[in-house]
């Protein structure tokens, strides 16, 4: 019996060992006032203006700053400019904050202004790009005084403040311009934030400390660290074992279990759409045949076949039971409510004798079939959505193959026309910008339609799209996008699908947590709770 | 040769597990034979799925009039019908694939061995090279390459297996050349093909066919790791990896039938023909150690 | 002079690998889609940023030019810049090195003890019941692919008791200018998962090495001569037989240990654990070639080298391969 027991010593041994590790591990406590996030944005770059992603600018926000802030109802307010005037029509006048410094100690001044624009329009060469359209249009930027500049656009630019609220003011070095590449390598980033760098590991942490010179006051976190992590799985765990304090982009299905376990969730519909889109152009498509295989006209040409589809999708089982309630059913390219939509506009259920009888009308009672194309897990729901549209048009006769792939691979698919319709997703800081990339005619000179792949050519909203962007920011703006939004939209060149919920999760260290649909995850947004 | 294979065949079983596994096993064959006349749902076709009633947990009387023994998935599929149609896309890419790659492995083998020089060292450099890679490994690029579908992903498991039976075969039939009789075929003068076909191949069969249940599961397992990762079998039409792949984000969510149920499902699947395939393998090739 | 004929043939082979790896590595990239998508925002980029953002990464120019630009760079040591996190490629390869190497060492750490125990208990038990429950059941531990595993280890380890987290790295601690995970009890208390999702399907392979080892050495007459000699039974097991089954054992655990270094991929995947297997993963779908290129490169050296490792092992612990030298 002894001689039994010694054969096993080591491995005893071993188990008694692992499990004393395990024992110990539940005593990790975190550091007093230590803000501790994780998020799925993985920070690339510590340059300010190397790619408009979230992925950058969530992180970097807490660094550097914007002339121009947007509310929570993405309504402009003061940021390091006070306030802001348009002269002329090509002509805008910015008034700096006083009394900002840079985390090096030098001040803010009309200069860092310059710089940065410049460093953008001039100096920056691709593949860095995405902020380029924001200033391309400037055509001198100068100081009238120290903390005052004006800037000339080539071309009426009623939207410029808006345009500035993307841009992160960066401190003139003594010489030349910054690379990017000694951004990421050698010197800390110095800009006007609430927080200063620490330190950082590419696509993993990085590590901030409070600015305690900062001008809108004392920052609340004396120091914050940010955990990359990109599964949303991991996320979630790190979060219901205390390791974080703020987990951002958690999966809805993944809610119920996180309340469960003590964590707070915030949510808020995103300044986005997803939406199905089709190939309006093309004679005949691939994919896309009539009922016995045969192939057919480009059926999509037809607005009716459009409402059609339109008519027989169930958003309500996309928000509800994929999304888990987290989304909101989509009829325009905003969240109704936001500046620039319209209150016409509202999501139907399905109604599918409607739909059929439109589809019989415009020539096919027995429908067609064809692919929709999709990406693969890179916006919430996305595989489940092409399939649970494929549920609902076949009750009208229209047999969907769904097709998922991998986002660039869809993407290079969808450039090169292999695709007849697809699922897709558009962002913007403004409802025009959307209209704009998605539904004006495609035009590389004004850079309109970059997402129009479905090349739809609908000149009237065009001339109605032109007209409402040259309304300086204020109602009758918004009303002039409402209106052509509601004209384009009863041609239902996409189907908007639904808005998606940001959500983000936080611990017992966390009061509250504030959204913007904008979708950032920062330690500004993150409210201490009193101890 | 066949004498024996029938011998062995006809031997008693080996303890009370193999009957198991072999029962198991014919009855996963039967039920995947079977999935369209048993299943209550036919999760391929859009009409016969509610997508309201996506996640219903196991019991839950559905709108087709049948009840969800074990709940339905995200998007309102009935698992039992989706384990039950998963099953047959499971088994036919394995078995597909595990046959084609076991004769293009004898080909390529009996004809390194036959023509030896530029031609053995030919093959067998891109075999070794190909062992010296993790099976997943090939797998994975070789599926990334072709892009997705179930014709793809045969292929890719092709590509992924053919060097183990080509390498076990030119073993054998390297043996095989070097007898007296394969001299004497030479000597007669009998045309290239004859000898290969009548002589070689025969004797060299037997290794390559007690590999193929084995490969077979590898294959059940590779296919449903590449589902798993997102890269095999298209979204509509999920085999059992891509099923427990589906329900693997539910998991989190206490929506656990949606992939444990498949999950068993695909276990027991593997570990009833990897146990049958040991005993074929062992029966047929006393050689083989049990590793 | 074997020895260096059979490390030129090694070199040689190592080198075809490579080259065949970075032909196929490049062209399935290539042909798969364009990783310029990837780098700029498609849902704000217009056709002209796309199209410059593509010739500032070269991948206007034909296939075969990019490839032997890359060839050229990889022979001057560069392998490029990450088109994701524009960082040096390599480097980033070798900075997800640690966490590999923490979690096979782990894996490996409980593997071949308990694996060798199972197999000399098994060897010794030929034919019983305890003996046959342990085949069975590596039989199944082997075939299960490690998704599976992983999924039923989170369902039960980390869902149903919540003992352990489902994923993620944990803490970390900086040492040698590297972040190590097992120097924590909360890195270590994340490691537990996934290292045992990789050491069952190693320990079963090791039992099973060990058991039939076991039994052919307990029919040598040396066996008997010790059992004669009245030696106890664990001395015989430990003294004797270990040492005489230990040459496999060791290939297999080198070999098991370089594939684990690289290949873990799936368990690393569903365990966010962020390592090479899963950089090549991740990298392989954002289509990150000059990333894919080096962890390619990284495992195909990684990979001879422990082969070489294993044969020297072969050298120094088989007495008849140290006699013949």
């Amino acid at each position: 019996m002894m001689k039994q027991r010694n054969r096993f010593r080591p491995f005893l041994l071993s188990v008694l060992l692992l499990s004393l590790a395990f024992c110990g591990a539940f005593s990790v406590r975190a550091q007093a006032q230590e803000l501790r996030v994780t998020t799925a944005y993985k920070l690339m770059t510590l340059d300010p203006h190397y790619a408009n992603l979230n992925e950058n600018t969530s992180l970097l926000s807490h660094i550097y700053e914007r002339l121009v802030y947007q509310d929570e109802q993405l309504n402009l307010k003061p940021g390091l400019a006070t306030s802001w005037e348009r002269l002329s029509d090509t002509q805008w006048r910015f008034k700096l904050r006083e009394n900002v410094r840079f985390h090096d100690g030098s001040p803010l001044t009309a200069d860092d202004v310059i710089y940065t624009i410049e460093r953008i329009r001039d100096f920056l060469k691709p593949p860095s790009g995405g902020f380029q359209s924001y200033v391309s249009g400037i055509k001198s930027v100068s100081a009238a005084d120290p903390m005052t500049v004006i800037v000339e656009t080539k071309a009426s630019a009623p939207t410029l403040p808006l345009s500035f609220s993307s841009i992160f003011i960066m401190p003139k070095p003594a010489e030349d311009f910054r690379t990017t590449e000694e951004l990421n390598a050698g010197t800390d980033p110095v800009g006007t934030g609430p927080y200063k760098f620490a330190g950082w590991s590419s696509g993993e942490t990085l590590k901030l400390v409070r600015n305690e010179d900062y001008w809108g006051g004392k920052p609340a976190w004396p120091t914050v660290t940010f955990r990359v992590i990109e599964s949303p799985a991991a996320r979630v765990a790190a979060l219901t074992t205390g390791e974080v304090d703020v987990a951002d982009s958690i999966p809805a299905r993944d809610v119920g279990a996180l309340k469960q376990r003590g964590a707070k969730v915030e949510s808020v519909g995103a300044a986005r759409v997803n939406f199905l889109q089709f190939d309006v152009a093309s004679e005949t498509l691939p994919g896309v045949t009539g009922k016995s295989g045969e192939p057919i006209a480009n059926p999509f040409k037809n607005p009716m076949v459009r409402k059609a589809l339109a008519l027989a999708t169930d958003r309500g089982i996309l928000t509800d039971k994929i999304l888990a309630g987290y989304g909101t059913p989509a009829s325009q390219l905003f969240p109704t409510g936001l500046p620039g939509t319209s209150p016409n506009l509202v999501a139907e259920p399905p109604k599918y004798d409607e739909a059929k009888a439109l589809l019989t009308k415009a020539g096919y009672p027995d429908g067609f079939n064809l692919v929709l194309a999709g990406p693969a897990g890179r916006y919430p729901g996305d595989g489940e959505t092409l399939q649970a549209v494929a549920q609902s048009w076949a009750r009208i006769g229209v047999t969907v193959q769904p097709t998922a792939a991998p986002f660039s691979v869809f993407n290079t698919k969808r450039a090169a026309g292999e695709y007849a319709a697809w699922y897709g997703g558009c962002s913007g800081e403004a409802v025009d910008i959307m209209l704009d990339a998605l539904l004006a005619s495609p035009d590389p000179e004004r850079g309109a339609g970059a997402l129009n792949y479905g090349n739809y050519r609908n000149e009237a909203f065009d001339k109605m799209l032109a007209k409402a962007e040259s309304i300086p920011e204020g109602p009758e703006r918004n009303k002039a996008l409402a209106d052509a939004t509601e004209f384009v939209m009863a041609d239902q060149p996409i189907i908007p699908l639904y808005h998606f919920h940001h959500i983000v999760g936080y611990g017992k260290r966390v009061a509250s947590y504030v959204m913007h649909p904008r979708g950032w995850t920062t330690a500004m947004q993150t409210i201490p709770a009193t101890e | 040769m066949k004498a024996e294979i029938i011998r062995v065949l006809g031997k008693p079983p080996y303890g009370p597990a193999l009957t198991v596994s072999k029962i198991v096993l014919a009855a996963y064959i039967l039920l995947a034979l079977a999935a369209p006349a048993i299943a209550p749902q036919n999760p391929y076709d859009p009409l016969q799925i509610y997508g309201w009633e996506a996640s219903s947990p196991p019991g839950t009387m559905g709108s087709g009039g049948y009840i969800y023994l074990l709940g339905t998935d995200g998007l309102g599929r009935d698992i039992v019908s989706t384990i039950l149609y998963g099953l047959r896309i499971s088994l036919l890419v394995s078995i597909t694939s595990a046959a084609i790659a076991a004769l293009i492995g004898l080909t390529a083998g009996v004809s390194a061995a036959y023509f030896g020089k530029w031609v053995d060292v030919a093959i067998m450099r891109l075999v070794d090279l190909q062992l010296s890679l993790p099976t997943i490994l090939v797998a994975l690029i070789a599926i990334v390459t072709l892009g997705p579908g179930i014709d793809r992903i045969i292929l890719a498991l092709i590509i992924a297996q053919w060097a183990t039976y080509a390498r076990v075969v030119r073993g054998v039939a390297l043996s095989e050349t070097g007898k007296p009789y394969m001299d004497a075929a030479r000597l007669m003068r009998l045309p290239t093909s004859r000898i290969i076909f009548r002589h070689l191949l025969p004797n060299s069969i037997a290794p390559a066919v007690t590999l193929i249940p084995i490969e077979v599961g590898h294959a059940v397992a590779l296919e449903a790791t590449l589902s798993f990762l997102g890269l095999g079998v298209p979204i509509d039409k999920p085999s059992l990896g891509a099923t427990v792949a589906n329900g693997f984000q539910y998991l989190l969510t206490g929506q656990y039938w949606i992939s444990l149920f498949p999950g068993l499902a695909l276990a027991g699947l593997i570990a009833s023909i990897n146990l049958v395939g040991e005993d074929v393998r062992r029966r047929l090739d006393p050689r083989s150690r049990s590793i | 002079m074997a020895l260096i004929t059979v490390a030129m043939g090694r070199l040689s082979q190592a080198f075809l690998l490579l080259l065949v790896m970075s032909i196929i590595g490049f062209i399935g990239i290539h042909s798969v889609g364009n990783p310029v998508f990837n780098v700029v925002n498609i849902e704000t980029a217009t056709p002209e940023d796309i199209r410059r953002a593509t010739i500032a990464l070269g991948l206007d120019q034909p296939v075969w030019r990019q490839y032997l630009l890359f060839i050229g760079n990889v022979v001057t040591g560069n392998f490029g810049t990450s088109y994701i996190y524009h960082l040096p490629a390599f480097g980033l390869v070798m900075s997800k090195l640690p966490a590999t190497l923490e979690l096979a060492s782990i894996a490996m750490l409980v593997a071949a003890p308990v694996g060798t125990v199972l197999g000399l208990l098994a060897g010794r038990r030929n034919g019983t019941l305890l003996d046959r429950s342990i085949l069975k059941t590596s039989v199944f531990a082997l075939s299960v692919p490690s998704f599976w595993l992983s999924m039923m280890l989170i369902l039960l380890g980390a869902i149903l008791t919540g003992w352990f987290p489902s994923g993620g790295r944990g803490s970390t601690v900086s040492l040698l200018g590297q972040e190590w995970s097992f120097l924590t009890w909360n890195g270590l208390w994340h490691l537990t998962l996934p290292a045992l999702a990789l050491a069952i399907p190693n320990i079963a392979l090791i039992a099973r090495l060990a058991r039939s080892g076991t039994i052919e050495v307990e029919q040598l007459d040396f066996t008997r001569f010790c059992r004669a000699k009245g030696l106890s039974p664990r001395r015989i097991l430990f003294r004797h037989t270990l040492p005489n089954i230990s040459v496999p054992i060791v290939t297999i655990i080198g070999l098991q240990f370089g594939g684990m270094l690289a290949f873990a991929v799936v368990v690393e995947s569903i365990f966010a654990w962020p390592s090479v297997g899963k950089l090549l993963i991740d990298s392989i779908q954002l289509l990150d070639r000059p990333v894919v290129m080096a962890t390619l490169t990284f495992i195909s050296v990684a990979f001879v080298v422990l082969n070489a490792l294993v044969d020297l092992f072969y050298a120094v612990l088989d007495p008849r391969v140290r006699l013949s030298t």
